[in-house]
């Protein structure tokens, strides 16, 4: 008994808050139209938390996602603004994510500095590039180009539903696709493998003959392109970039993370767990909003959701 | 208290792992003023038992008493109230804190005026838990951390014998000790005993075990085998009793000598910790390494592996030029390496056996060295571990769940998995039971016959001696002799190893 709230506590807990607000809002909240907004409003949380769970899977943590996120949607909103074309200030803004992952590999498995200290610091740093390049002013307007922001509102039509329109958003298809990239190099290739193995025990896998430097300095890259390109996607969202717009998504992916690793057998990190840890920060922030609660009240109710869930899944390991 | 009534009792134990029995129907009765020795190979459910009753473990069935009472130990304060001390490998200590302040741990600390610990009075008391073990060598407000292993389980025993408990139960209390070290501790355990207080210990040394213990309990596949007066029982028959079979021989026999060609060679191998050293192995040839702890061969082994920075010399195998960097290069060139430390170094403890064996090995056990192929990996983990009787549910099974010995062909598995020209064991018995001490060595025997060489430093003498072709003594991180294997003599190993002359130098 014990073992099955540890292992589906979460599951259950998620499917009673969809029975829940499916009761309390039984007009709105069971739509494909809202499940579709929900995949939509969690893409952007959805891109970043997946690359941090490339680094969770580790046993690392990366504290700067939010401020990668924030400055390569800055970069990409400067070369648009400069009339450079969209393609190339994606680019550019991507390529920024990865060399600030780099960074952070280079300060964690080169330098040797803990994790939460130096991405704690790189926080700081690409947050403050951040305001540098953009004097702190938010770009937005007629710099950004149309193309950019239609982008974020375009998708693929699904048809009728209820006969309203409702179509598969762009932002929801990235979403998949970089899950699914994820998923594919977690758990389906060697490099994914040698993370896990990272993870449960760094000195045993060095003696095995696990680059484990490289593999380190790899995987941080990796959550630092998530992030830009989370930020890219919010950026094209709001069809503006501001230096502090993606603050909000470590914390946010950290909790989903660790809400995933409730579902997993030795709390290690899963992608597809992340999904769900996603998912019910973004139901419950859909639900909530509907019932109109207070933003505040909502923080609260959340936070307390989390450790709920960690509680839960400890209750047998505690006792070792 | 009258004397018929056991101090300790614990009849029809039943435990179940996941459906896998560890204990089915165990019993043990310790009398009051004995030591009392438990034993049994991996796996045969000393651990588990171990764990009831320390109240780690919830036991599917058990009948305890104390004392003649009925109890039950559902926690570790339960067990700590009915007098029951553990002293265990794996016991928690914080290495930042001081001698002292592990000592009493969770104890109250003496305070000034109510409030203020008192750190002069700690460390004095400290200082005379120490001393009741003959200890005056450790300073009480040193660090933990900065004691040898062995001297950190003494900090350990001393701090459990802090206060007068009924039972003390010790699980390989001695794998780290020095002699002089572990006849220290058989003299207070023995001055327990005449207090009238008991001692429940568990050893893989038998010779310990005979000249120590009063009574011993026999458990064999989660059954309570045998349980009686140690006095009137030989060496091999207790081995029998623990294996289930009858006992010819410690060590396979070698099916085939070394042969003429050299696998590996090394000349003027020197690190930060080695000075140089020259050494060559044949084809088939087991090189023992023996000497005092901390004599260099870790860094000798960490040099061959491609761990340690090279200073000065050059290394062959097969003939061709070998100048690992990194472990992965050492897997890649046929070297393969069993680490001291199974679970610190060897395994992934919370991922399954097939992955920890194929770790190693990726690169060929995948498709185009990038895709998995988990069911491919699973069938190779399986035909391995069938090969050295690994005793698991199945190959997708989590090392965690495994005995020690099982854990330890796990390591093995790894290594041999890639048919390695050159093997480096470090202590590959340490903590393993007698049956599976045999298969290990068997694993090492039927690869030297195909053509191998290994290189074991060990400090188990008569496993070196069993083992090895030559031995190499080293000492201050230097070869300083190397002699041949047969015919040696444990003492004249031992002289070896301390520098003394014994006028059979090779």
């Amino acid at each position: 008994m014990q073992l099955f709230i540890r292992r589906y506590g979460t599951l259950i807990g998620f499917v009673a808050i969809l029975i829940f607000f499916s009761v309390m809002l039984p007009g709105t909240f069971p739509t494909a139209r809202n499940w579709l907004n929900i995949t939509q409003q969690t893409s952007m949380l959805m891109v970043v938390a997946a690359g941090m769970t490339i680094v969770m899977v580790m046993g690392d943590f990366d504290l700067s996602v939010g401020s990668a996120a924030s400055l390569a949607g800055i970069v990409a909103a400067l070369m648009m603004a400069a009339g450079q074309p969209i393609w190339a200030a994606v680019a550019v803004a991507l390529l920024v994510g990865l060399l600030g992952g780099a960074f952070n590999g280079a300060m964690v498995s080169l330098v040797g500095i803990l994790p939460f200290i130096a991405t704690l610091a790189t926080m700081t740093m690409f947050s403050g590039i951040a305001f540098v390049v953009s004097g702190g002013k938010t770009i937005s307007g007629r710099a950004i180009p149309e193309d950019f922001g239609n982008f974020a509102r375009g998708g693929i039509p699904l048809g009728e539903w209820g006969g309203v329109a409702i179509s598969l958003p762009n932002l929801s298809i990235i979403a998949i696709v970089v899950v699914l990239a994820v998923w594919v190099l977690l758990e389906q290739t060697t490099y994914g493998r040698r993370l896990y193995a990272i993870g449960g025990n760094m000195e045993a896998a060095h003696l095995s003959g696990i680059a484990v430097k490289r593999l380190r300095l790899i995987a941080f890259s990796l959550t630092g392109l998530a992030a830009a390109a989370g930020g890219l996607m919010y950026a094209s969202r709001v069809a503006s970039a501001n230096p502090v717009q993606g603050s909000g998504l470590m914390l946010n992916a950290i909790a989903a993370v660790f809400l995933g690793t409730t579902m997993s057998r030795h709390g290690e990190p899963r992608i597809l767990a992340t999904v769900v840890g996603v998912i019910v920060l973004g139901v419950l922030d859909n639900g909530l909003t509907q019932m109109s609660v207070d933003s505040y009240v909502r923080q609260v109710l959340v936070g307390a959701l989390i450790l709920l869930a960690v509680a839960a899944s400890s209750v047998t390991q505690g006792r070792r | 208290m009258a004397p018929s009534v056991p101090l300790l009792s614990a009849t029809s134990v039943t435990k179940a792992y996941a459906g896998v029995p560890a204990l089915s129907g165990a019993s043990l009765v310790v009398a009051p003023g004995e030591i009392h020795a438990l034993m049994g190979e991996n796996g045969a459910g000393k651990s588990t038992l171990i764990k009831i009753l320390a109240g780690v473990v919830a036991p599917d069935t058990a009948e305890i008493t104390v004392n003649g009472e009925r109890v039950s130990i559902d926690s570790t304060k339960a067990a700590y109230r009915l007098g029951l001390r553990f002293i265990h490998q794996e016991f928690n200590v914080v290495p930042t804190l001081s001698v002292a302040e592990n000592i009493f741990m969770g104890r109250r600390y003496p305070r000034r005026a109510g409030l203020l610990v008192d750190w002069k009075s700690l460390n004095r008391e400290a200082q005379r838990a120490l001393h009741r073990l003959g200890i005056d060598h450790i300073d009480p407000s040193q660090n933990l951390g900065e004691l040898s292993l062995g001297d950190q389980m003494l900090v350990r025993i001393s701090a459990a014998l802090l206060d007068d408990a009924k039972l003390y139960v010790m699980d390989e209390p001695t794998a780290a000790l020095t002699r002089d070290e572990s006849e220290r501790l058989f003299r207070v355990l023995r001055e327990i005993r005449a207090s009238g207080s008991s001692v429940l210990y568990v050893s893989h040394r038998l010779d310990e075990i005979m000249a120590l213990c009063d009574k011993a309990t026999v458990l064999r596949d989660g059954r309570s085998i045998d349980s009686g007066a140690l006095s009137n029982i030989t060496h091999d028959d207790l081995v029998s009793l623990m294996i289930g079979r009858k006992v010819e021989e410690a060590y396979p026999k070698a099916t085939a000598q070394p042969r003429e060609t050299t696998v590996f060679a090394a000349s003027g191998l020197a690190t930060a910790g080695l000075n140089p050293v020259s050494l060559s192995l044949r084809e088939g040839e087991v090189l023992g390494i023996a000497g005092l702890s901390g004599s260099g061969q870790a860094e000798l082994i960490r040099a061959i592996f491609g761990d340690a920075k090279l200073t000065a010399g050059t290394m062959t195998l097969s003939g061709a030029p070998y100048a690992p960097s990194s472990p992965a290069a050492a897997w890649q060139s046929g070297v393969a390496y069993v680490p001291r430390e199974r679970r610190a170094e060897g395994l992934v403890m919370r991922r399954p056996i097939f992955e920890n064996i194929t770790l190693a090995h990726l690169k060929r056990q995948s498709r185009a060295g990038t895709w998995l192929t988990p069911n491919r990996e699973k069938r190779f983990a399986a035909e391995l571990g069938a090969n050295m009787r690994l005793k698991a549910v199945g190959p997708a099974q989590d090392v965690l769940e495994l005995s020690g010995g099982n854990q330890q062909k796990v390591v093995f598995a790894k290594a041999v998995a890639g048919n390695p020209r050159l093997l480096l064991l470090e202590e590959p018995t340490r903590g393993v039971d007698v049956g599976a001490k045999f298969d290990i060595y068997s694993i090492v025997r039927e690869l030297t016959a195909k053509g191998a060489a290994v290189i074991l430093v060990s400090s188990d003498l008569p496993e070196l001696i069993g083992i090895s072709d030559r031995i190499a003594i080293m000492r201050q991180g230097e070869i300083t002799t190397t002699v041949d294997a047969a015919g040696l003599r444990e003492d004249d190993l031992i002289n070896l190893c301390y520098g003394r002359a014994t006028g059979m130098v090779a």
